[in-house]
């Protein structure tokens, strides 16, 4: 059976340690990445059931890479996770304008974030830690 | 419109006393009718007469003087240009009756305006920090981000049973370490709001230095009086400017900032240091007891500013400058050519020619750096100089920075109908390394149009054609339809 893949792109590195250690544990073989611009070469160069992103990162930045990722015919269609800043409704709305699939605000629940990513890839919680 | 107030003042305390008419013309040794006719400013009352109905009254003549009242007026009669009126009709001319007949009411007003004013700068001054303070938004974010690692490596340790014993210690040791970086920023958070408190605070001194500088109308008999004095130092046969070139190359000792100024600047520090002794005394007297100046740092810029202003006295004798100034038709490169001081030190003191009996032209002036920080100002009445938040952009204070060196002009048209005309030049203070920003500030000054014709840097310039509609401060702009507009009004007046 083949791993649902998740590309997680966030610079802090403590919740990329506890992002992924969460993912994982819910059944998802997890990707990082840091800077933008290294998360764009990422998704045009391999397969990711879906992408969890931080607004706020190094380099390109979250809404470039939205932009970068929906004028790609073959991303076009990828569940994208935001991650905005509670509070920062303009973020919101821009992320939304471009693109994004779904928003969740820091700081969130790990629960949430493990729902929302399951809801996107179809993928059960009893068939995957089965 | 009659400017007197004597008249409604006298009529104001005889119903007070309750004396009728005739009765005080009767003290005064005039007759009723003409007492009506002065009483309804249709006569004009000074000297002998004016003591013998003050003497009648039974009040000091110092009670009917209308100096102090006078102040109120002007500064009443300015409250119509606020954006805030600028859609009542307001009464125009009825400002002297009211100061006349109800003098406490008419302070009351002025103060409550004043306190208005104040606040509403300290609400766009504080609004401007919270919304793009850089410093707020990034600590904002690292709270958010410190709390979301503690609330996910928290919620493992809790969620997960059996959690192995490296886990349990990698997810306590991220808490610990997010919660000593959250603590961090939230401390430096407390500390800024502490400073931000303080800086806050120190806003309104400058505030207390332009209202007192205004209150003598930017001119100060004691300080020229001290320039004067030194001027009359000279050689026989010496011009006063080989004078002051004397006294400075004798004082030329003193320490100069350790900065690269211009000639003109280098001059006016000097001169400043020069006069510094001299005017110690009339500066402290100046500044002791004005109520103007509410705190020590109040008066100690506003020490500081006469000092410059005792120092371009010095530079610019008040009567050769003011019959240069008139003779060129205000021309300020003829000006800081003839006395060597820089364009902005020029107009300065264009600003100061107030003196009662011999007054030039009357000048707003406004300085400003190109982010729109402005560093000096001085309004006329009816033209409002913004200080804090985004002033209008139409201004020609601003446009001279896109052709530093020459001078930028037009005529504007307030919201409130009335009509200046703006000339504004971007001047380099300091020169600045190879490679580095070159450090442009902008100075403006501004007279009424009806007075354009008598300075020459409105020549060939058509009123009608280049009359352009401006605003004071964005926010406070009625213009709804501005091309410019970058803020909505902050108050929407045709609500």
């Amino acid at each position: 059976m083949s791993e649902t893949r998740l590309l997680v792109v966030e610079d802090e590195a403590n919740i990329v340690e506890a992002l992924s250690y969460v993912l994982q544990r819910a059944g998802f073989l997890v990707e990082t990445v840091s800077d933008g611009d290294a998360a764009l070469q990422l998704l045009k160069r391999e397969r990711f059931a879906a992408v969890v992103l931080d607004i706020m990162i190094p380099g390109m930045n979250g809404f470039d890479i939205l932009r970068a990722v929906r004028a790609d015919p073959r991303l076009a269609d990828l569940p994208i996770l935001v991650l905005t800043a509670r509070g920062q409704a303009k973020d919101r709305q821009m992320a939304e304008e471009i693109g994004a699939s779904a928003f969740i605000t820091k700081p969130f629940s790990n629960a949430e974030v493990v729902e929302r990513l399951r809801s996107f890839t179809g993928k059960s919680q009893q068939g995957e830690e089965g | 419109m009659t400017r007197d107030l004597t008249g409604l003042k006298i009529r104001a305390l005889r119903r007070e006393k309750g004396l009728a008419q005739g009765e005080l013309a009767r003290r005064a040794g005039i007759s009723p009718s003409y007492l009506n006719l002065i009483e309804r400013n249709k006569r004009a009352v000074a000297g002998a007469l004016l003591d013998r109905i003050a003497e009648g009254l039974g009040v000091h003549r110092r009670l009917l003087d209308e100096e102090s009242d006078r102040r109120i007026v002007d500064a009443l009669e300015e409250m119509p240009a606020d954006p805030l009126f600028a859609h009542e009709t307001g009464h125009p001319g009825a400002t002297v009756e009211l100061v006349g007949r109800y003098p406490e009411w008419a302070k009351l007003m002025l103060r409550l305006y004043q306190a208005y004013q104040d606040r509403n700068q300290a609400v766009l001054a504080l609004a401007d920090r919270l919304n793009r303070d850089p410093f707020l938004g990034e600590s904002i974010h690292q709270v958010l981000t410190h709390v979301t690692a503690i609330r996910a490596a928290a919620e493992i340790i809790e969620d997960e049973e059996a959690l192995p014993e490296d886990d349990q210690e990698k997810f306590l040791s991220i808490i610990s370490s997010d919660a000593r970086r959250l603590s961090e920023v939230a401390q430096a958070l407390a500390g800024f709001f502490d400073s931000s408190h303080v800086r806050i605070g120190s806003a309104t001194p400058m505030e207390h230095v332009d209202a007192y500088i205004l209150e003598h109308h930017n001119y100060f008999q004691e300080l020229e009086d001290v320039a004067a004095d030194l001027l009359r130092q000279s050689l026989p046969g010496e011009p006063a400017e080989a004078m002051l070139t004397r006294l400075l190359k004798a004082d030329a000792s003193t320490a100069l900032p350790d900065v690269a100024l211009s000639p003109a600047s280098i001059r006016f520090v000097r001169t400043r240091q020069l006069i510094a002794g001299p005017v110690a005394e009339a500066v402290k007297n100046l500044t002791e007891k004005a109520p103007a100046l509410a705190d020590e740092e109040a008066r100690r810029l506003a020490a500081a500013a006469l000092e410059s202003y005792a120092a371009a006295a010095l530079l610019m004798p008040y009567d050769a400058f003011l019959e240069a100034a008139e003779a060129s038709r205000y021309d300020l490169d003829v000006l800081a050519r003839r006395f060597e001081v820089s364009y902005e030190q020029a107009a300065h003191r264009l600003a100061t020619l107030q003196r009662p009996g011999a007054k030039g032209l009357r000048f707003a002036f406004m300085r400003s750096d190109p982010s729109g920080y402005v560093t000096k100002r001085l309004p006329l009445p009816r033209l409002p100089l913004p200080r804090y938040g985004t002033a209008c952009p139409l201004w020609v204070v601003y446009g001279a920075f896109q052709t530093p060196g020459v001078t930028a002009r037009s005529y504007g048209e307030l919201p409130t109908g009335e009509q200046f005309f703006f000339f504004a030049r971007a001047v380099e203070k300091l020169s600045t390394p190879p490679g580095y920003p070159r450090r442009l500030l902008s100075v403006m000054l501004a007279l009424p149009a009806e007075e354009a014709h008598r300075v020459s840097a409105a020549d060939g310039l058509d009123r009608s054609s280049a009359l352009v509609p401006v605003g004071t401060v964005c926010r406070l702009c009625p213009r709804e339809a501005c091309l410019h507009r970058q803020e909505a009004p902050l108050i929407n007046l045709r609500r």
